[in-house]
């Protein structure tokens, strides 16, 4: 090894400003996507189940059964339920890094950094947004192919983002408080079954929540996923807004959208909150 | 104010160069430590106390070492000082910041390189160099000049676009000491950096951290249970034991008061017995100590001819009888075993 030579003089780091701030949490996000596209997994097994469930049940199941007896084309309705799959399966997997970051990765290096904290966590939602859009994309575009039928229009195109946007802060920032509690990888796929898959099966994903005993039908109304699906749905498959309907029994579709909207939004900033108190406290003993 | 110059510096472990070192221009009396602890004090949930209200100072451009056994407190305490351990109570300043008042700023003047390796292993080591200019703020420029000359000096130029996962152990090390430096902070902390190396790549390490010493002027804290390193290294090291520091002084200085010779042997009775003896005549004093069979006894006004007399005289049955001169070795069992005997 040599010795290091002189070098010239280098500024002292600059005081955190907007710029250097947005600069920071570029560079965390893309420090994540970097490590993410290293396992390309974590891009395409959280796509594998939905994307089966779009292209094969949903096709299958429309045959067998008949479909929704209504002007739903039941394969694109599965095709949109499944986004409540895919996304919280990537934001569950995006979480799992937390952990790997935690146990064999450069967290403590980032912790050390002159940056705020809450930017460690952000840097990765903005990733597991970005993955998130991806897969979902791809699902729409399967189920698509497969025959669904989609109705596109700039207003519902905004009505769909918003929705799968404001779930996956929603999702993401569920998982990273996971991972944050949890000490072990055990533990954390362990609860992966109650906190990713159990709300699909109430939220309305394969079939109308209006189907379910009445209680079911209640307790659905609390999970985000209702709404961000019965959202979705209303921005491409359903502008009549029936999914909407069955949340609120309102009469006006608009509002009941917008009243969709808040209630994710509130729960996408207050998990987002939570996440980052959460690993905040945990990151210092 | 002296005009001595940083070349002009006394050799590491010399009691003059602490005192030069506040004499360099730009670092005189007059200006803010580069490290300065006052009562800090951690206690974890549970009630254990991990560092028990230590104070110290660190003067700009000195290399300070925290000596100790494992769970002496030394990682609490740079935990405390690079913001990720919470003090309880008391007060850290890095470069005049307050860690807990102002930690982005405090973060900004320092970097640390960890006991574990801390590196995206995924990652090449270039990418990783790169990850820490960039969150400190470095300049693209700037960092990319940099980082081709420190992967030079450690010796990485032929690895550092593979991923960090191929490294071996001492790779990775060099790769995190590079890391550390690539932002030039004015504070380098250095948390175990020798552990679990071979004694090969721990040489050549030292070298490296020896080198940065002379010619990258910043100030370097260093923890360690290797008193060798702390002796080659360190202008002065504060010895840590259960939390608290129980001696703070140049290597020299700490050597010094054990006199210029140390008398070691094997006893086959009791080592307090021995040592008893000794006291007794006063060959031996209060430095004195016995780890186990083995009885060292720092021979100050006496010679190892009138020891062994004693020990003749009182029929005491010993052998590897050994004259050498001190070490840290001695300093240390001598201030933290004499408090675990007080203790137990």
């Amino acid at each position: 090894m040599s010795a290091i030579a002189e070098a010239p003089s280098i500024a002292l780091p600059a005081p955190p400003g907007r710029a250097r701030a947005a600069g920071a949490l570029l560079t965390l996000a893309k420090r994540r996507a970097s490590l993410t596209s290293k396992t390309p997994r974590q891009i395409a097994v959280p796509l594998l189940g939905p994307a089966l469930l779009a292209t094969v049940v949903a096709p299958a199941l429309k045959v067998a059964t008949g479909g929704l007896h209504s002007q739903i084309d039941y394969t694109s309705f599965v095709g949109v339920g499944a986004v409540g799959l895919v996304i919280p399966l990537s934001c569950i997997f995006a979480g799992l890094s937390v952990l790997v970051d935690r146990h064999s990765g450069a967290q403590r290096e980032l912790l050390a950094a002159p940056v705020p904290r809450a930017f460690l966590v952000l840097g990765n939602l903005i990733v597991a947004i970005g993955l998130a859009t991806l897969q979902v994309a791809v699902l729409i575009g399967l189920s698509a192919l497969r025959g669904g039928t989609f109705h596109i229009t700039a207003g519902g195109v905004a009505w769909f983002v918003a929705a799968g946007l404001l779930f996956t802060v929603f999702m993401y920032s569920a998982a990273e408080t996971l991972a944050s509690r949890v000490t072990k990888q055990e533990d954390y796929v362990a609860a992966t079954p109650a906190v990713a898959i159990l709300p699909f099966f109430f939220a309305g994903a394969l079939f109308p929540i209006g189907a379910m005993p009445g209680v079911l039908t209640a307790i659905a109304k609390a999970f985000p996923l209702t709404h961000a699906l019965a959202l979705m749905r209303y921005g491409f498959i359903d502008p009549s807004g029936k999914g909407l309907h069955d949340i609120w029994g309102m009469h006006t579709v608009t509002g009941e959208a917008w009243l969709s909207l808040a209630v994710i939004a509130l729960w996408a900033v207050a998990l987002a909150a939570i996440s980052i108190r959460v690993f905040a406290r945990s990151a210092v003993s | 104010m002296s005009s001595v110059s940083r070349e002009e510096l006394p050799e590491p472990g010399s009691p003059h160069r602490s005192t030069a070192l506040r004499g360099i221009d730009g670092l005189g009396e007059t200006s803010a430590p580069a490290v300065q602890v006052s009562a800090l004090r951690k206690t974890y949930p549970g009630g254990v106390e991990a560092v028990k209200g230590i104070d110290f100072q660190v003067a700009p451009g000195e290399v300070f070492g925290l000596l100790g056994p494992n769970g002496a407190g030394k990682s609490t305490t740079i935990g405390m000082l690079t913001t990720t351990v919470a003090p309880t109570s008391g007060s850290a300043r890095l470069a005049g910041y307050d860690v807990a008042a102002q930690p982005l700023l405090a973060r900004g003047v320092s970097s640390v390189v960890f006991q574990d390796a801390v590196v995206d292993g995924p990652l090449s080591g270039r990418a990783n160099l790169l990850l820490h200019a960039h969150l400190w703020g470095i300049p693209a420029g700037q960092a990319a000049g940099r980082i081709g000359e420190l992967i030079e000096a450690v010796g990485l130029a032929e690895l550092i676009d593979r991923p960090v996962d191929s490294y071996s152990g001492g790779q990775r090390r060099r790769l995190e000491i590079a890391r550390a430096l690539v932002s030039r902070p004015r504070v380098l902390f250095l948390d175990e950096p020798t552990v679990g190396l071979d004694p090969r790549i721990r040489h050549e390490l030292l070298d490296v951290i020896a080198g940065l010493r002379t010619r990258e002027e910043m100030t370097i804290v260093l923890t360690t249970h290797y008193l060798d390193e702390a002796q080659r290294l360190c202008d002065r090291v504060a010895i840590i034991h259960e939390g608290a520091i129980v001696a703070l002084d140049s290597p020299s200085a700490l050597l010094a008061g054990l006199g210029r010779e140390i008398l070691e042997f094997r006893v086959s009775g009791s080592p307090e017995a021995a040592l008893a003896a000794l006291r007794e005549r006063r060959v031996a004093g209060s430095d004195a100590f016995a780890v186990g069979a083995r009885v060292t006894v720092p021979l100050h006004e006496h010679t190892a001819t009138d020891a062994l007399a004693v020990i003749d005289g009182d029929h005491l049955h010993i052998s590897e009888i050994a004259t050498r001169i001190p070490t840290l070795d001695d300093v240390y069992l001598h201030l933290t075993g004499a408090r675990m005997a007080s203790a137990a």
